[in-house]
């Protein structure tokens, strides 16, 4: 079935047609005096049309890239206002780059006639970003409630290379879109398409630009009526679900030869590979040699070695925020400096762990916010772990973070599957999702008072990603401020003495214990008291609020939690009621939430174990997945009644 | 051997540093450590001014972060611009907890950024510190010096540092010519030792050994409590502007005359126009609401801070020509064309934020982030809000209620107060009723009438898509799981500035189930359930910002074959923070009527009356969730 944790992305099926035949029309009355969208009411603005065309041109003695870009774009209510400013970001390389935004116009209904204003000078902007990157800004005049506004731009690069995605789907509807690429004899470039889209295509056309000797292949793509693409909650980057057409240069062929680029994940991996900025930076070894063998000294197993080896970079090596798999400054100055990018400090583990006798290989990884590695581009990965092959398995190391151990990733870089490449240039897939369920162990042991509060002890232990999360958000934290937190969480609870144990060895679980009384857990009512087996902690809400589900469900990391709970019933009370015990299983097993509550002379005993085993859960199991968690939530809202003795 | 050469001078370097301040974490008074993320080693600033047009200013900061959460307080980073502000040298050293120097960073190593904001294109730009920590507690010694033909803003200095850091010496100091009018002023300097110098030209203020503080709920804005100096020139320049500024009346005829001045001309076809809109309409209120209402329809916010641009409205005519512009742009717009159908209309400065911000009335300076416009109607102010294309005529919301504003006239100007929205206007009434199905299923329907400050939070639904208003109302219902929206009829009254909310649903699985019981929170709609932070030494005084009244009345159906077993008790909690009562009366015919009101008012309190406060929010929240008990007959 169409489960869950292999990747499942349904991708963009292209249909060749014999040929398109959009024609902008022109704007009429009628256009400007519409009121909604006519398929989507909701929408605030629409694209009527958005028209791509790139193609090569000769610019004295080089080859540039040319895109240009027409769009029109209807306003249908204020909130569309934001789509009347238009920024474009390209890079620059340090190179200056033509861009130009031209036949900038609004049209509005003025006494019944169409009425249109030019952008001037005065609502054009450019602004330097970086080094690198450059934007330009424009703003158009004059919009209101139903104008339309169409612009154009073009952007010339030398950069053949950087072939820019092209987006058949925004946050806006769009009504027609539609992108012409012609690429010279001399260039084959790989072309993929994500997302859900049906997009069609004319027929490959053969064309001889004017004055030139040589051919260009023209394709022409577009689509009709394409949906608002709309975020969700538990939706890890809404970019891995839109239709975008990328293209990857694969090879060119000029007089002077073949050049070859990737075609294939092989020859990507093996492309990064072979950059000076990161095989290179992976062999060098002399930066740390001496450290090295100082470190290992009378260390002998494997795993002994890799542990002191990834704690010995982790505790050296600060990360600077920087997802790349290129070193920047290089390892040598990285180490020195005791701070870098991603790949100055995985590659530099990767060596360390290489030259104590470990097969590890750096593992390339795509982070959340890039989406998910679809297709073998250079844009597919930005960021590398290392990966050691033992006689377990694969065991991933990443030493960005102090608060990582082996086989916990931090949750940027939980993103399906990486790359390995080891030394031979040989490649795999590696399952960069959790193995197992994280855990959470909580116990706790109450006394309830007549009056319906309660004062006990918890004890609360976190393992694998609960202790790397709390690890993340609170080791830092100083201890009044973070009580204050937890009290606020859980209004009502005031603690006593707390305790905490683990937050900063990374060996052992997060333990957290503490008294702590509670006034708000029951009801009096009558001369009965009612209150939720779990006291305060309970679920009061369901998650999901959506009635239908456009995207899968992405949960972090999969979890089971375990509660065990003692409450000693106020004297002179006996039980009423007790909730019943429950064990629901989802279909499919993809999650299931045991509950039982029983009494034993004076002591409700409760125990719970709630557990999630897919990480990804299809759309199509949304129903499922909310009426699960309904029935989880009315279990635990469930009341034990006391009464009078 | 340029080593040789070398090192004494670093030696030297370093020593000159140790001689003025112990970079050792060590060195820290244990007073600063408590609370703290960071501390404030040093915080110099040396201001010199030479004359109308010419401000240089020498910072050194030293701070010294003892964690990750810390780094906010280094503040390494100063702006510059094309027209008038350059950075003559920055720098930033490293030190670890020794004081052994590890890092130097440069100019050429700080990041160039664009300072833009939320704005749509500004000339001004930051140079900033980039740099990754490598251990902790680390100390960074930076320095900047930069010149500035604006004489308009001098720095304000305040005494303390931000929240979890503590400060161990600030020191300013300010030089001026003798013929620029200097002043400044003190605030909120009671009970707290700070030291002041004063001669001829110059004037400087230290304060010393200030503990961290945290963070607090509910706290007054740190005008209203933090020591701070405003200063000031009363000859100034700004963007090639020369102001002057003796007291607000004449600090308003400069900015009227050469900051306002041309920028209120539109063209012929513009005034028929606007003319032709209000036509025969002799009202004031209504001329004035049909012009702001045109504006509304005609224009919106984009920021382009340019020059001067920063300061002066972009000329209306331009705005008319465009269709844009920023809160001056906007505002002096509006101005422009109720000029033209002969409504006065005032440019007016404040300090927009939800926290109140008074400009200051006792000390005459370039204050205020925003612009709206006042327009005199006989004895009253009707207040605009030009940047927001939804709000009615006249309402201003939380962004400007209930401050200190500067009207600019050609003559006459004056610093006034803006609208207030009192409890008793800020009203909240609901009406309605539900039923409870024998299988714990509410079906319920409620009309939601809100006005006043409560208004604010409710209109904006009106333009909303369902799917956002589907979120909203499962937020604003979150007691209620399961909810399935049957109908959201919204009404809003522009003119009564009065919103309705005509809401039906259903909710599976609302009541517990506990054998033959069902349980269920009465209050279904409107429940106020959060409770403030409970501090174990609340250090803050706190204030309630705005008040407002809810009152509930609702009718509840139970299902046959069921009794009540139980129901809370009637309930009055009257406090000097507001006052609450609930009501369950049984009818004859079974059903319960339910009612409910909530007053909350405005106030400024001690710390020591917080604990009393939080105490009456959890009375409210533990009785707004009371609940009824039900038992199969």
């Amino acid at each position: 079935m169409k489960l869950t944790n292999t990747m499942l992305l349904f991708l963009s099926c292209i249909f060749t047609v014999a040929a398109q035949n959009f024609k902008p029309a022109k704007i009429t009355k009628e256009d400007l005096l519409q009121k909604v969208h006519p398929v989507d009411t909701s929408a605030s603005a629409a694209m009527l049309h958005k028209l791509g065309k790139t193609y090569f041109a000769i610019s004295g003695d080089h080859w540039e890239l040319v895109t240009e870009v027409n769009i029109r774009i209807k306003i249908y209510k204020k909130e569309g206002y934001e789509y009347a400013n238009q920024q474009v970001s390209y890079y620059t390389g340090g190179k200056t780059i033509r861009v130009d935004f031209s036949d900038a116009y609004t049209y509005n209904l003025k006494n019944g006639e169409v009425v249109k204003t030019k952008l001037k000078s005065d609502g054009e902007f450019r602004e330097k970003i970086n080094e690198e990157y450059e934007r330009r800004k424009i703003t158009l005049p004059d919009v209101k409630e139903g104008s339309i506004i169409e612009y154009t731009y073009s952007i010339r690069s030398p950069y053949f290379s950087v072939f820019r995605d092209w987006y058949f789907q925004d946050e806006i509807p769009i009504d027609y879109v539609e992108y012409t690429v012609a690429v010279p004899q001399y260039f084959v470039y790989n072309r993929y398409l994500a997302g859900y889209l049906k997009i069609e295509k004319t027929e490959t056309k053969y064309n001889t630009p004017m004055g030139r000797s040589y051919q260009e292949y023209i394709d022409t793509f577009w689509a009709k009526n394409v949906k608002a693409i709309k975020d969700e909650a538990f939706v890890s980057n809404v970019e891995n679900y839109m239709s975008i057409l990328k293209h990857e240069l694969s090879s060119t062929n000029f007089s002077t030869g073949i050049q070859k680029y990737s075609t294939d994940w092989a020859s990507v991996a093996k492309t990064i590979y072979d950059n000076e900025h990161f095989g290179k930076e992976l062999n060098r070894d002399s930066y740390y040699k001496e450290d090295l063998t100082k470190l290992l000294s009378g260390i002998t197993t494997p795993d002994e070695k890799m542990n002191t080896i990834f704690g010995y970079v982790k505790n050296r090596m600060h990360w600077d925020g920087d997802n790349d798999y290129y070193c920047d400054k290089g390892v040598k100055a990285a180490y020195e400096s005791k701070s870098g990018n991603a790949a100055e400090i995985n590659l530099m583990l990767t060596a360390m762990l290489r030259d104590a006798g470990l097969k590890a290989d750096p593992v390339l990884v795509s982070t959340r916010t890039n989406g998910i590695a679809l297709f073998p581009t250079y844009s597919a990965y930005n960021y590398v772990v290392a990966g050691v092959e033992t006689d377990k398995g694969t065991v991933l190391l990443d030493a960005t973070s102090k608060y990582t151990v082996p086989d916990i990733l931090p949750v940027r870089a939980l993103n399906w599957q990486g790359r390995m490449i080891r030394k031979d240039g040989a490649t795999k897939e590696i399952e960069l999702r959790p193995k197992k369920n994280s855990r959470e162990v909580i116990g706790m042991s109450v006394v309830m008072d007549k009056d319906g509060s309660v004062k006990g002890k918890m004890r609360d232990q976190m393992f694998d990603y609960y202790a790397y999360t709390f690890r993340e958000d609170y080791a830092e934290m100083n201890e009044d401020t973070y009580i204050e937190k937890l009290e606020k969480r859980y209004a009502g609870l005031e603690l006593g003495e707390y305790k905490r144990t683990g937050a900063k060895e990374m060996d052992k679980p997060v333990l957290e214990e503490y008294d702590f009384m509670h006034k708000e857990v029951a009801d009096l009512i009558g001369d009965k008291i009612y209150f939720s087996p779990m006291l305060f902690l309970h679920r009061k809400e369901n998650p999901f609020k959506q009635e239908v589900r456009e995207y899968p469900v992405d949960f972090n990391f999969t979890w089971q939690d375990k509660y065990m709970i003692n409450i000693t019933m106020p004297e002179g009370y006996v039980i009423e009621s007790l909730p019943k015990g429950v064990n629901v299983v989802m279909e499919e097993n993809i999650g299931s939430f045991k509950y039982n509550v029983i009494a034993q002379n004076n002591i409700i005993q409760v125990m719970i174990v709630f557990d999630m085993n897919y990480v990804n859960i299809s759309k199509d199991y949304y129903k499922t997945l909310k009426d699960f968690y309904q029935n989880i939530i009315e279990k635990q809202n469930e009341k034990v009644v006391l009464k009078k003795a | 051997m340029i080593f040789r050469i070398l090192l004494p001078l670093l030696f030297l370097f370093q020593s000159a540093f140790a001689q003025e301040s112990d970079l050792t974490v060590a060195g820290i008074p244990e007073n600063l450590k408590e609370n703290a993320d960071a501390v404030v080693r040093l915080n110099k600033i040396d201001v010199d001014i030479s004359s109308r047009k010419s401000m240089s200013t020498k910072q050194t900061r030293i701070v010294t972060v003892i964690n990750e959460n810390g780094l906010d307080a280094i503040d390494a980073y100063e702006y510059f611009d094309k027209s008038s502000i350059s950075i003559k040298s920055i720098e930033a050293i490293i030190f670890d907890a020794k004081g052994m120097q590890l890092k130097k960073i440069k100019r050429k190593d700080f990041k160039d950024l664009s300072a833009s904001g939320g704005a749509m294109f500004t000339d001004s730009r930051i140079l900033k510190l980039d740099y990754t920590p490598t251990q902790y507690p680390f100390t960074i010694v930076f320095t900047s010096e930069t010149e500035s033909s604006n004489t308009a803003f001098l720095p304000k200095w305040l005494a303390i540092a931000g929240s979890n850091t503590s400060m161990q010496k600030n020191v300013i100091k300010i030089s001026c010519v003798a013929d620029l009018g200097f002043k400044y002023k003190e605030y909120n300097f009671e009970g707290v030792p700070i030291q002041k110098e004063q001669s001829a030209n110059t004037v400087s203020f230290i304060a010393e050994n200030i503990p961290a503080l945290k963070d607090e709920d509910y706290s007054p804005s740190i005008m209203k409590v933090t020591p701070y100096v405003l200063f000031g020139l009363e000859k100034f320049h700004l963007e090639g502007v020369d102001g002057d500024a003796k007291d607000w009346e004449s600090f308003g005829t400069w900015y009227f005359n050469k900051i306002l001045a041309g920028t209120d001309e539109v063209l012929p076809e513009t005034v028929a126009k606007i003319q032709s809109i209000v036509g025969g309409e002799t009202d004031l209120e209504k001329k004035a609401a049909l012009v702001y209402n045109y504006v509304q329809s005609k224009t919106r916010y984009v920021s382009i801070a340019l020059g001067i641009g920063g300061w002066k409205p972009m000329a209306a005519k331009d705005v008319d020509r465009l269709g844009y512009g920023d809160c001056k742009a906007l505002s002096n717009y509006t101005r422009a064309l109720l000029k033209a159908v002969g409504v006065e209309s005032y440019y007016t400065i404040i300090y927009g934020d939800r926290h109140k911000q008074d400009m200051q009335e006792d000390f005459v300076s370039m204050q205020g982030n925003h612009i709206i416009l006042a327009v005199p109607n006989k004895d009253k102010m009707i207040w605009l809000e030009c940047t927001n294309q939804a709000i009615p005529f006249g309402y201003q919301g939380s962004f400007t209620d209930d401050r200190l504003a500067l009207i600019v006239k050609p003559q006459k100007s004056q610093i006034i107060r803006t609208g207030i929205y009192t409890s008793e206007n800020s009203i909240q009434k609901s009406k309605g009723n539900y039923n409870i199905s024998d299988k714990g299923t509410i079906n319920g329907s409620v009309m939601i009438v809100s006005t006043g400050i409560q208004y604010e939070s409710k209109y904006f639904l009106s333009e909303e898509s369902k799917e956002n208003r589907d979120k909203f109302y499962k937020s604003a219902f979150r007691n209620i799981n399961n909810l399935k929206l049957k109908k959201t009829d919204l009404k809003n009254d522009r003119e009564l500035k009065e919103f309705t909310e005509d809401i039906v649903f259903e909710a599976e699985g609302y009541c517990n189930k506990s054998g033959d019981r069902l349980i269920f929170s009465v209050n279904a709609f409107n429940q106020y359930s959060s409770i403030p932070q409970r501090y174990r030494n609340r250090k803050n005084p706190f204030e309630i910002l705005r008040g407002f009244l809810d009152s509930d009345e609702i009718a509840i159906d139970l299902p046959e074959g069921y009794s009540i077993e139980s129901k809370p008790d009637d309930v009055i909690i009257k406090d000097k923070f507001g006052e609450y009562t609930a009501k369950y009366t049984i009818s004859e015919s079974g059903t319960i009527v339910y009612t409910r009101s909530l007053l909350v008012t405005p106030g400024y309190y001690a710390n020591n009356e917080y604990e009393n406060f939080r105490q009456f929010r959890e009375k409210i929240a533990r009785n707004d969730n009371a609940r009824i008990v039900l038992l199969k007959k």
